[in-house]
């Protein structure tokens, strides 16, 4: 197990690094540089900006300063936010969209999972499809279909304008975190409830399934101890990439409710060629993907038993 | 049965009561409005506090509610006296002398002294600051040098004999240089507190001030506060307490100010679709700003190195159709100087003369349009700056019988191009870093980075020093009337299209809100009616 999880790291590791060298070459070819601006500057300010944020210095040596930065994500200063290390900028933007992303992350399990395994569990019972399982498609279906700018929308005109309960905008406490929750959540909770359901009927026609009903076991007991596991294998599959995506950020649900979290800073980071902080959150955008991408393979093996990690090959059935 | 209905109707009246409960909870958890505090929208989170270094309107609309320099730029345009209570021009211009006022206080009690002014403007010079708006400052006596690196900060041309008078030499005389005091960039530092501090003293509880309001919260990417500066010597903030939001959609900012939790809101924050809606409101106000939108011409490529062509492109646009289709209330001019500017003139510059364009066209080869080459028009990726160019392609095509190809391209790609390989016409603006013409004219010199149209006039070059060093402002004003006339008529270099102005609101409680022409927003200006808050 520890040398699987060595072995896991040191890849991890070099994927980070390589995307950090990667990204530090992509941004030199894109045209306009962070001092590229509508007062043309003269060359002397200009080599005095660049000299201080190191870019006078040859490309293999900012390159190098970068890798050295990878561990620590120190990348020294934003260019835009001339003051702010990156650092400061990540512990900054980070912990909002890691609090947004858990928060959506968890309702789109429990909604997802919830209306997945219920629907399921009806149409199996019936043995066709009920008015309420038919019913619970159709907004899936549009979870999925609907654009979060459209759900934010909507749910503020609720939940702003015609009942208003909540705040429609900013990231002052836990009030304001309801509305961006629900919205970042809504397209995942559709898509986990539909991989979760078809999963599920899927495991209820399993031979081991008619085994455990044959032992008398009652529906519901089928149902939790023998079924569910097996189909949560399938979501679980998603959920390391989709976690990664939500703890992230999101650019439109930031910017609509005006959450100062990661998504919103990235893009408008890429617009200003804020190479540095661009390299930060690229740096912790691919840490983040690669631990949820583990965290995954590891649950594998709790949610499964035929799985083992650490044995040759890494894992095996 | 009966017993299973009645208990199903009620477990509904239960979850009925709980979601009521639940909303009602929600409701009075959620306070929609504090008292005693001037709200608004900045946007962004400001770049940069150190005013050595910002330089965006968004970081200079807070530093303006917080610091006040030697001068102001004041109602008609007049710079008047702040920090500087007094100040003579020696040396036929070359010498400035300013007396301090004795009350002028930063935030912490200490005076605010010439040392201070000394420092700032010694520190902004310096090359390891990296200030991008230092070349503003080369007016001042060995500048240049200092910030090449050739000359210590200490030779600057400024001093301070005593706390209460500075002594700013400059290389040349300028007629520019009291209008550069206006400008955030050379508002007093204090040595003390950046030394201290290091980069970490522009934060909350460190950035000393010496303006109507003090900094007191900053949550980076969120919020802003200002509490009242006990020390100011100007007239006291009437709202004691502003908060400055950073919410980057203008759609949820109008969301907010619809439900009472902004006070004010300016064009930043207020969608151009939803003008129409609130320019009846009495609080509605259009502010004109020193802010110029102009088609630039790359002179050095066929068909444009032809000065009939370009005249032509210019008499061919009908300029009042911008404020109709941009929404605002955009001052169409063919001038460039900018209203409401010193040796701003409306006269100059080819207005719209469709018959003119024509016979222009025909004389230049192309009559009727026949035979004209195909050219491209391009812009940055923006609504208003495709509508504009439709807007000019459309004309173009009606009014000359030519075919104008429009592109975009994003912002610092849009940039690099201009930089390295304009187009044959490109869209560009400018706004006054500093309220004087030099601010304006100056961008078309053969020297000058922001030419990019490549457009050479050593008659213009020339007028442009003589313009900066004139003292005497009749002679002056004629100055610039004749470049202004070389620039957009003898040669047609650019095309002027409109003055850009700022569309603001203000909820009825919110009083005394008024947008400055340099686009600043002085909230310390606001008071806040209670009892019509709703």
């Amino acid at each position: 197990m520890s040398a699987y999880l060595a072995r896991r790291a040191l890849s991890g590791a070099i994927v980070i690094l390589a995307v950090a060298a990667v990204t530090f070459g992509l941004l030199r070819l894109v045209p306009g540089g962070p001092f590229t601006s509508e007062k043309d500057l003269p060359p002397q300010v200009l080599e005095n900006l660049n000299a201080r944020y190191g870019l006078d210095d040859p490309l293999p040596v900012q390159l190098g300063r970068v890798l050295i930065g990878v561990p620590t994500l120190d990348f020294g200063n934003s260019m835009k936010f001339r003051e702010r290390s990156v650092r400061e900028v990540l512990a900054q933007v980070g912990p909002v969209s890691l609090h947004l992303g858990l928060q959506a992350f968890a309702i789109a399990l429990v909604l997802g999972l919830g209306v997945g395994f219920v629907s399921a569990w009806r149409r199996a019972e019936r043995g066709r499809a009920g008015t309420g399982d038919q019913a619970l498609q159709a907004l899936v279906t549009v979870g999925i279909a609907l654009p979060s700018f459209v759900v934010g929308g909507i749910l503020i005109y609720l939940f702003a304008f015609q009942w208003p309960v909540l705040p429609p905008a900013r990231w002052e406490g836990p009030l304001h975190t309801i509305l961006p929750s629900l919205t970042l959540a809504a397209a995942p909770a559709a898509y986990i409830a539909r991989l979760s359901r078809s999963s599920l009927l899927d495991t209820l026609s399993e031979p081991f399934v008619r085994t455990a009903r044959a032992k008398g076991l009652t529906e519901l007991a089928v149902v939790v101890r023998h079924a569910i596991p097996g189909a949560l294998y399938t979501v679980i599959t998603v959920l390391g990439p989709l976690l990664a995506a939500l703890v992230t950020g999101s650019f439109i649900v930031e910017l609509i409710f005006g959450i100062p979290g990661m998504g919103r800073f990235f893009v408008t980071s890429v617009t200003d060629r804020d190479y540095t902080v661009i390299l930060g959150i690229t740096v912790l955008y691919t840490a983040v993907i690669v631990g949820a991408n583990l965290i995954v393979d590891l649950l594998y093996a709790l949610v499964d038993p035929r799985v083992r990690v650490g044995e040759q090959g890494g894992e095996s059935a | 049965m009966p017993q299973q209905t009645d208990h199903a109707g009620a477990s509904r009246a239960r979850l009925r009561a709980l979601l009521a409960l639940t909303l009602l909870l929600l409701a009075a958890c959620h306070d929609r409005r504090e008292r005693g505090i001037v709200i608004a929208n900045l946007s962004t989170e400001p770049p940069n506090l150190d005013w050595s270094r910002a330089t965006d309107h968004v970081s200079f609309n807070v530093i303006s509610n917080l610091m006040v320099g030697l001068t102001e730029f004041g109602e008609g345009g007049a710079i008047t006296p702040m920090v500087a209570e007094s100040w003579r021009i020696e040396d036929e211009g070359r010498r400035y002398v300013f007396t301090l006022r004795e009350d002028a206080r930063w935030s912490d009690g200490r005076p605010v002294t010439a040392a201070d002014f000394v420092y700032s403007w010694q520190r902004i010079l310096d090359p390891a600051t990296g200030s991008e708006y230092a070349y503003l400052m080369y007016v001042l006596r060995n500048a240049r040098a200092i910030n090449e690196g050739k000359l210590p900060v200490e030779s600057l041309g400024v001093s301070a004999p005593d706390a209460r008078t500075l002594v700013a030499e400059l290389e040349a005389p300028s007629a520019f240089f009291l209008s550069l005091t206006t400008f955030e960039i050379t508002f007093p530092l204090r040595r003390d507190v950046v030394e201290k501090h290091g980069a970490a003293w522009t934060e909350p509880g460190k950035l000393i001030s010496n303006g109507p309001y003090v900094l007191t919260r900053w949550d980076h990417e969120s919020v802003m506060e200002f509490g009242a500066n006990p020390h100011y010597f100007g007239p006291a903030a009437p709202t004691p307490r502003a908060r400055l939001l950073m919410i980057p959609e203008k759609t949820t900012a109008m969301t907010l100010y619809d439900r009472g939790e902004l006070d004010v809101m300016d064009n930043h924050s207020l969608d151009p679709l939803d003008i129409p809606q609130y320019e009846n409101d009495p609080r509605f106000e259009r502010v004109p700003q020193l802010r110029g939108y102009y088609y630039g011409i790359n002179v050095s490529r066929p068909p444009f190195d032809d000065v009939r062509v370009r005249r032509a492109f210019a008499h061919a646009i009908d300029r009042s159709i911008f404020p109709k289709i941009l929404r605002g209330s955009e001052w169409p001019t063919s001038s460039w100087i900018p209203k409401g500017m010193f040796a701003f003139n409306e006269d100059i510059g080819l207005k719209f003369d469709p018959d003119k364009a024509r016979a222009l066209l025909a004389e230049a080869g192309y009559p009727g349009g026949k035979g004209f080459p195909t050219v491209t028009a391009m812009f940055n990726t923006a609504e208003h700056h495709a509508l504009i160019a439709q807007a000019l392609q459309a004309q173009w095509r009606e009014n000359l019988g030519v075919e104008v190809s429009i592109a975009n391209m994003e912002w610092k790609v849009f940039l690099d191009k201009l930089q390295n390989d304009p187009p044959q016409m490109f869209r560009m603006g400018w706004g006054a870093d500093y309220p004087d013409p030099d601010n304006f004219m100056n961008l078309f010199t053969s020297y000058s980075g922001n030419n990019k149209g490549r457009w050479k006039n050593a008659r213009y070059d020339a007028l442009v020093e003589q313009a900066a060093r004139e003292l005497d402002p009749q002679k002056r004003r004629d100055m610039y009337d004749e470049l202004q006339r070389i620039l957009l008529e003898d040669d047609a270099a650019i095309i002027p299209l409109f003055n850009v102005t700022e569309n603001t609101i203000a909820q009825p409680w919110a009083e005394g809100f008024h947008l400055s022409a340099m686009a600043r927003l002085p909230l310390y200006r606001v008071r806040l009616i209670e009892e019509k808050m709703p």
